[in-house]
């Protein structure tokens, strides 16, 4: 088992070199005068400028070496400061949100991760709890009903069912809202009086005490988490379903009626464990989807996440932002699926020990 | 039915079990399986009673309908003089303790996220006989029975072979004490010298605890070895059941003379010298069986009588059993 993670742990390395390799090689589509996002806010004003800025940060110097500098930064001599640098967390400048890329991210993604946090209970487990009961009353009424009610949350476009639900329940019945949070709780969550321990907003709302700004966070996430979860359903169903018919047909399960198991037992005790390998990955997939944003459905709520930010980098051309956002993704790609391959170590014995 | 004044433990009567077939956007019922299509049977207290048969014959499916995994479509199963059939729920549950099943498949019998502690003991905690710690040296008493070593205990079943997991099933079957246990192919899946081992042990278990084995199987030679007494199967229906040596020397049925003429002889001599009946065509579909008899449209003796009535399964001389018009 502890061999299997440090083997596990040191392919990130490796994959994180591969992941800068193709970054730093999108980058170098980019002209050298965009490139100086990577160092400095402004858009260098004349030839004189441009050509310092290019000295200075090395774009005229060979390809390893311009690699080697978008790594480490470049420390000025004088005055000790270090400018760039991915590996110390300077993406370059966002600007499209006028500021840095990486306080860019630092700011939205915990919005992100609150609604994956809040999204992924109903997505997954309302799925799976779908996928159970549709394989075991195969071809039966629940079965059928199951089926046609989530392919039509797949069939949906995420931006239809969006403005959909906007419209019934944001629009007609004034339930939910979209966005993040009430007028008058943004003042509240801004000022000095509430602590920001965990940057979750309905963490921190439960840690200062404040129930009702807790529920009003829950309230406009409401929407979006429906429809990420409606749109996943089908999936996670049909391969639950898939597997789960698989080994309910095995022997094992039917040894364990012959014995005299409860149904119940035999469901969830052999049939279901069994049966949640493939949904583990798809699990895996699903999350660090969310993780990386959901840029539509972000930006159909106006949701001050990841997605939305991307967005809005995408369409204004802020491509310096853009491949930060990439390089954080991959980031993410990354550590999820150490952490999905080692969960799986724990679900199957078999993993575990080959 | 039986002659014989030993104890009966399982006795079979016309049972029937029908699958049905939907088909069409409303799922209409149009037809159905005829997996087993009325047979009956006893199986007396102690005794190994092989059913043979060709794949699809039914052999597996009578095994499972006997132990109500499958509701039959019609007929009795009575287990000790109760019928199972109209057991339900915590009754039949409580009745499963006594009657056991093993696998043909060893490594799909085995789940694999359950160490062999877990699944040789997860019998004793379903039904409530031990508890913890007795559990434990339950386990590694069964263990040591089917001939592996105790110190295995937590370990995964992908750690085994096939022998050992086969054993590792004959120890799970074991372990409520049943009176009666049905082998469904427990062999056919081993490699060869494995399966003598197997055989043995399950024989050794047979004397040791007195138990009934139901052994199903296409390997008549093994079967011979094993049973006490042997039923021939055809589409769903059995065509002869007599004593093992009976029933080996001297088949009544044409279907069993052809099933016993293809057996290889390790003996090119006496191989060549012998007259093999080879069948003629397909099984046909369970889905629509013959009329009358179901072996008439292979059978070398068929006469017009063969399609019009099924013939009965009656007893022609102490014992042995056979469905055929022609035998007189």
């Amino acid at each position: 088992m502890t061999t299997y993670i440090i083997r596990r742990l040191l392919l990130v390395p490796v994959l994180l070199f591969g992941v800068t390799v193709l970054i730093f090689a999108m980058l170098q589509f980019l002209s050298p005068v965009e490139r100086t996002a990577l160092y400095v806010r402004d858009f260098p004003k004349n030839d004189k400028a441009i050509e310092g800025l290019i000295k200075r940060y090395g774009f005229d110097q060979p390809i390893y070496v311009q690699y080697w500098t978008w790594l480490v930064g470049k420390v000025d001599k004088t005055s000790g400061v270090r400018e760039g640098g991915i590996l110390f967390g300077n993406f370059g400048y966002s600007r499209s949100a006028s500021q840095p890329v990486a306080e860019l991210i630092a700011r939205r993604f915990p919005n992100t991760l609150d609604l994956t946090i809040w999204t992924v209970a109903p997505m997954i487990l309302i799925g799976i709890w779908m996928g159970v009961q549709a394989a075991v009353h195969h071809n039966g009424f629940i079965d059928q009903a199951a089926r046609v009610f989530s392919i039509v949350g797949t069939s949906f476009p995420t931006f239809v069912f969006g403005l959909l639900m906007l419209l019934i329940f944001y629009a007609n019945l004034h339930w939910f809202s979209p966005g993040r949070l009430s007028d008058a709780y943004n003042q509240v969550v801004d000022s000095s009086s509430f602590t920001h321990y965990t940057s979750l907003l309905t963490f921190d709302a439960l840690l200062n005490g404040r129930f009702d700004i807790f529920l009003d966070a829950l309230r406009h996430m409401f929407l979006p988490i429906l429809t990420l979860s409606y749109i996943s359903w089908a999936t996670f169903l049909r391969v639950t379903r898939g597997s789960m018919l698989e080994t309910l047909r095995m022997e094992y399960v039917t040894t364990a009626r012959a014995m005299g198991l409860p149904e119940r037992d035999v469901i969830f005790k052999h049939a279901q464990p069994n049966a949640m390998l493939p949904v583990l990955t798809l699990a895996g997939f699903s999350i660090v989807g969310l993780l990386g944003g959901v840029l539509i459905t972000e930006t159909v709520f106006n949701y001050p996440g990841i997605g939305s930010a991307a967005a809005r980098a995408a369409t204004s051309l802020d491509v310096v932002a853009m491949l930060g956002f990439a390089l954080f993704n991959g980031l993410i790609l990354i550590v999820a699926n150490l952490v999905v391959d080692v969960l799986y170590a724990f679900v199957d014995p078999r993993v575990r020990l080959s | 039915m039986t002659t014989s004044n030993e104890e009966t433990i399982l006795q079979v009567e016309d049972l029937k079990m029908h699958f049905p077939i939907y088909r069409g956007v409303f799922q209409r019922q149009v037809g159905a399986v005829h997996a087993v299509d009325g047979i009956s049977f006893d199986v007396r207290r102690g005794e190994t009673l092989g059913l043979v048969g060709e794949s699809g014959c039914g052999k597996s499916t009578t095994g499972r309908t006997i132990l109500q995994l499958y509701k039959p479509t019609a007929g009795q199963v009575h287990f000790n003089g109760v019928d199972l059939v109209s057991l339900k729920g915590e009754e039949l549950r409580m009745m499963r303790r006594k009657m056991q099943m093993i696998f043909q498949d060893p490594y799909a019998s085995l789940n694999p996220r359950m160490t062999v502690a877990d699944t040789v003991g997860e019998p004793l905690m379903v039904h409530n006989v031990a508890t913890g710690k007795e559990i434990q040296e339950r386990v590694q008493q069964l263990l040591e029975l089917v001939g592996l070593n105790p110190a295995f205990a937590s370990r995964y079943p992908h750690e085994f072979s096939g022998g050992q997991r086969q054993r590792i099933g004959v120890a799970r079957a074991l372990a409520l004490q049943p009176s009666f246990i049905v082998c469904d192919e427990p062999i056919s899946a081993l490699d060869v010298s494995i399966q003598a081992q197997v055989v043995n042990l399950l024989e050794e278990l047979q004397e040791q605890f007195n138990l009934t084995y139901l052994f199903i199987a296409h390997d008549l030679s093994m079967v011979r070895h094993i049973s006490k007494r042997v039923a021939v199967m055809y589409l769903g229906v059995i065509m002869e059941l007599a004593d093992r040596d009976d029933l080996y020397l001297h088949p009544l049925h044409p279907y069993t003379q052809a099933l016993l003429s293809a057996v290889p002889i390790p003996d090119p001599v006496a191989d060549a010298r012998r007259t093999r009946t080879i069948l003629e065509g397909d099984v046909p579909s369970p889905v629509n069986p013959p009329s009358g008899c179901r072996f008439r449209t292979r059978c070398p003796i068929a006469e017009k009588i063969c399609a019009e009535s099924r013939p009965d399964f009656r007893e022609v001389s102490s014992g042995h059993f056979v469905a055929c018009h022609m035998v007189k």
